[in-house]
């Protein structure tokens, strides 16, 4: 936990152009994530908790503001750095999986490594590791529609993780799965979280997936107005989430 | 109710439903362009060369209607996909399967309706158009074509009225025996479908004979004949699809397991993309090497009539030109001529008798064509000097050589027959003496204007002289005959390629669209996971250009076998093939292009 890996600065975020159509999904937004830090973000739909994700992710662009991830400014990279960056440094993983129904879970998994060029020997190598981390080895020559929806996630988790990125960004990602499944899954966000220090970002609305973070941001019109730091057991973050929750509904009424 | 919920389901899915009309009124109008052309006794019993093809026109409409069932088949699949989920949702609310089934074939018949009118329109016009270019563009006139035509038409009407049924009947079935579920789940179905090894293996083999049969039908049309036209189109077709079907699936599969050289940036996706999807692709592809076949074929056959002209005026004779008594205006066009050989003769005309100077026919050898094609000097077998011109009469042989050979090539007046004399019986002749120049340029078709205009004086000539009758017909003569009569079999040869490939245009379109939906989302994602839009292009133009190359080569293939069809009736069927591949190549490059940009728009994600 030394140097941060992410900071946000002062990002606002304005869709549609005209003053009476314009919308601000981001309100001044300044936060920053250390490395080996596992960080959610919680909001209400329409929060603004997904187009932060983006915006970290440079899959959008900000109106002002700064982004620097890992020593990088992304706000004023072009095009083609940006694809390069999100494709050597990020991880993703999505609600609805994102696998290649075309491709096994092996090829799906050494994606990222082929778009790097890499060949042979330490492909392989790089994508048994990432499954042998999810425990997934005996899935790899099979395919997406072959596999359940929990498997399907922890190879989405596994894609993520091959190329070493320098953070793993999840949007909802327990969103399409029961809750036997979402548990298996935060549990191993977690354990990479803490066993290989893999900085990790959140998005989620719900309570008991946030409660696996050690810091929770919380979103509401685009504004950050809150920030929870995990001290004692899960049990008890979880508590003060929905204590949390609960508050921000009760001023709404 | 559930008709209005229809409509606007229908007209909420517009781009897609344009795209299969477009595609019906095309093929409905290659279908009548087609009939325009075959139908039309006073047009092909008025081109010679045509009307001797009567058959091969008729195979021709043949396969064109076995390829227009199978495009309807696809565009039919295409039409059901597209509403299958809206059918479901209406089942589930409660519609009677039944109800449904009527307002499909309500659906069908709408589309089907709109698409003839407009089809039938639009063959007019555009077979109006095709003829006006390619007459324009010889300079002939077809004569007795019409682009309208009624019989055609009923053809057309009744033909297409037959296939919109059998598609409707199919629908019926379809629908009868599917599920909801499967209906309002019909997008997550995925296209693999189980392997048969030992049916896979049967069809290949069965394939591979059905391709040899037809390719050596095509190898021995001569023999053949009749026969063979039937069983080549027959079997040519059977075997391609076999043989795409069984072959592709496992020849990408050997390709994809490849290890090593697929491991590189997006090639692993690219195959897998075309792995994926070649049991769709497959029946698709046949259909397209089949019509690149008949498209390139089409135009390889036509252009090898045209092409054929300077062969088979080039058989005709040695020389190119033949100049009696060149006046000066003539010798002007000579002098911008290079000749690699010119001779002249002296003779005098006497009765119904030509009396040529030995010595020079002696001294200066003329060459003849042979009947092999081959090049003869004519250097030995001059008759013997006779005493008197009486003798000379006598012993004429009108069958030797130094005679046929006079007689067809240098004869001014056809009555009057070829004698040899020696010098002192030739001054004795009381004639005027004449001279006649013989040459043979260096490139036939580069004096092209030249020859023409050596004809036309000639012709001048032929009417101020009195009593002379009959002048044998020039080389640059023969070739303009030939090229007239060929320009109705280049029309034709134009007409029906343009119309496959036309037909091949709009089957790739519904290609490109039905798969484009399902390839958004898997491209959307690469992007995400941070593959660059070049990337992705490339990955689509790869994966294009493969689906692309496969049938161009079988049907390259087809082509280059098959132009031996025409074996019987043309001196060299692959004269100068070389162009109309050429023509083929650049066409088709060019719908490459167009087809990947349209693919590009359609699956990448636009740029924000």
């Amino acid at each position: 936990m030394t140097s941060p890996v992410v900071e946000v600065n002062n990002v606002n975020k304005v869709y549609g152009g005209r003053a009476e159509a314009s919308y601000q999904a981001l309100d001044n937004v300044s936060f920053s994530i250390q490395e080996g830090e596992f960080v959610g973000v919680m909001g209400a739909s329409g929060s603004g908790k997904t187009t932060l994700l983006q915006a970290i992710a440079a899959l959008d662009r900000v109106s002002s503001g700064q982004i620097t991830i890992a020593g990088t400014n992304v706000t004023d990279m072009k095009e083609k750095e940006l694809t390069d960056f999100r494709a050597r440094r990020l991880g993703f993983i999505f609600q609805d999986f994102n696998l290649l129904e075309n491709m096994t879970v092996y090829e799906n998994i050494a994606l990222p490594l082929f778009l790097q060029n890499q060949k042979g020997k330490s492909v392989r190598e790089s994508v048994y590791r990432a499954a042998e981390m999810l425990g997934m080895e005996d899935t790899l020559s099979k395919y997406p529609a072959m596999i359940s929806g929990g498997q399907k996630q922890r190879a989405a988790a596994a894609r993520a993780l091959v190329h070493h990125p320098s953070m793993i960004l999840a949007d909802e990602p327990t969103g399409a799965l029961d809750s036997g499944n979402a548990k298996g899954l935060l549990e191993t966000l977690q354990h990479l979280n803490e066993t290989y220090d893999v900085t990790t970002m959140m998005v989620t609305h719900d309570a008991f997936s946030a409660s696996y973070c050690e810091r929770i941001l919380f979103l509401e019109d685009g504004r950050l107005y809150k920030e929870m730091q995990r001290t004692g057991s899960r049990e008890e973050f979880f508590k003060q989430i929905l204590d949390e929750q609960a508050e921000a509904g009760k001023n709404k009424l | 109710m559930l008709v209005k919920l229809a409509w606007n389901g229908m007209k909420s899915k517009r781009k897609d439903y344009i795209i299969l009309l477009t595609g019906l009124v095309m093929s409905i109008a290659i279908f009548y362009m087609f009939q325009t052309l075959a139908l039309n006794k006073d047009f092909t019993s008025d081109n010679a060369m045509i009307s001797s093809m009567q058959l091969v026109f008729h195979v021709g409409s043949f396969l064109l209607a076995v390829i227009t069932f199978f495009y309807l088949l696809y565009t039919n699949t295409f039409l059901l996909s597209l509403r299958q989920r809206e059918y479901g949702m209406f089942l589930l609310l409660g519609a009677k399967k039944s109800h449904l089934k009527r307002l499909m074939f309500l659906e069908n018949l709408l589309i089907g309706t709109a698409a003839l009118v407009v089809g039938i329109a639009a063959g007019t016009v555009l077979s109006g158009i095709t003829a006006g270019m390619v007459m324009g563009q010889l300079g002939e006139d077809l004569e007795g074509y019409h682009s309208f035509y009624l019989p055609s038409l009923v053809v057309t009407l009744l033909f297409f009225l037959l296939l919109f049924v059998v598609t409707a009947v199919w629908n019926h079935i379809k629908l009868s025996k599917v599920q909801v579920l499967e209906l309002v789940h019909a997008d997550t179905t995925s296209d693999r479908m189980p392997s048969r090894p030992k049916v896979n293996i049967v069809m290949m083999a069965a394939g591979i004979i059905s391709l040899t049969g037809g390719w050596l039908s095509l190898i021995f049309m001569e023999q053949l004949r009749e026969k063979g036209i039937l069983s080549a189109a027959i079997l040519t077709t059977l075997g391609t699809y076999l043989l795409f079907s069984s072959l592709l699936p496992v020849l990408l599969k050997a390709v994809k397991e490849k290890g090593a050289w697929k491991e590189k940036g997006i090639r692993a996706f690219t195959l897998s993309q075309l792995t994926f999807r070649v049991q769709n692709l497959k029946k698709f592809l046949a259909t397209a090497a089949m019509l690149i076949a008949l498209g390139a074929g089409a135009i390889s056959g036509g252009m090898a009539f045209k092409n054929n002209a300077p062969v088979f005026a080039e058989q005709a004779g040695f020389y190119d030109a033949v100049v009696h008594n060149a006046g000066p205006e003539e010798e002007e066009i000579l002098d911008d001529i290079t000749f690699t050989d010119a001779q002249q003769y002296r003779y005098k005309k006497a009765g119904d008798y030509t009396f040529y100077l030995k010595e020079d026919l002696e001294n200066q050898p003329p060459k003849m064509r042979t009947s092999s094609g081959g090049v003869k000097i004519l250097d030995n077998g001059l008759p013997e000097d006779r005493e008197s011109l009486a003798d000379v009469k006598a012993a004429r042989d009108p069958g030797s050589e130094w005679t046929r050979f006079l007689q067809s090539s240098f004869a001014r007046d056809y009555s009057k027959k070829p004698l040899i004399v020696n010098r002192s019986l030739y001054e004795s002749i009381d004639a005027e003496e004449e001279v006649v120049f013989a040459g043979k340029s260096d490139d036939f078709m580069a004096y092209h204007d030249e020859f023409a205009a050596l004809d036309q004086i000639k012709e001048q000539k032929m009417e101020a002289a009195e009593g002379e009758h009959y002048y044998s017909q020039s080389k640059y003569g023969m070739y303009e005959s030939y090229q007239t009569l060929a320009t109705g079999t280049v029309f034709m040869g134009f007409f029906l390629g343009t119309a496959f490939l036309a037909m091949m245009a709009s089957c790739l379109m519904f290609k490109v669209l039905s798969g484009a939906a399902g390839d958004v989302p898997r491209y959307r994602m690469l992007q995400n996971i941070g593959v660059s839009r070049d990337l992705l292009k490339r990955s689509v133009a790869a994966e294009l250009f493969i689906i692309f190359l496969i049938p161009a080569v079988l049907g390259l293939a087809h082509v280059l076998i098959g132009m031996n069809m025409f074996s019987f009736i043309l001196l060299e069927p692959y004269y100068r093939i070389w162009v109309s591949l050429l023509v083929f190549i650049v066409l088709y490059f060019l719908y490459y292009g167009l087809t990947v940009k349209m693919y590009q728009g359609m699956v990448l994600p636009q740029r924000k």
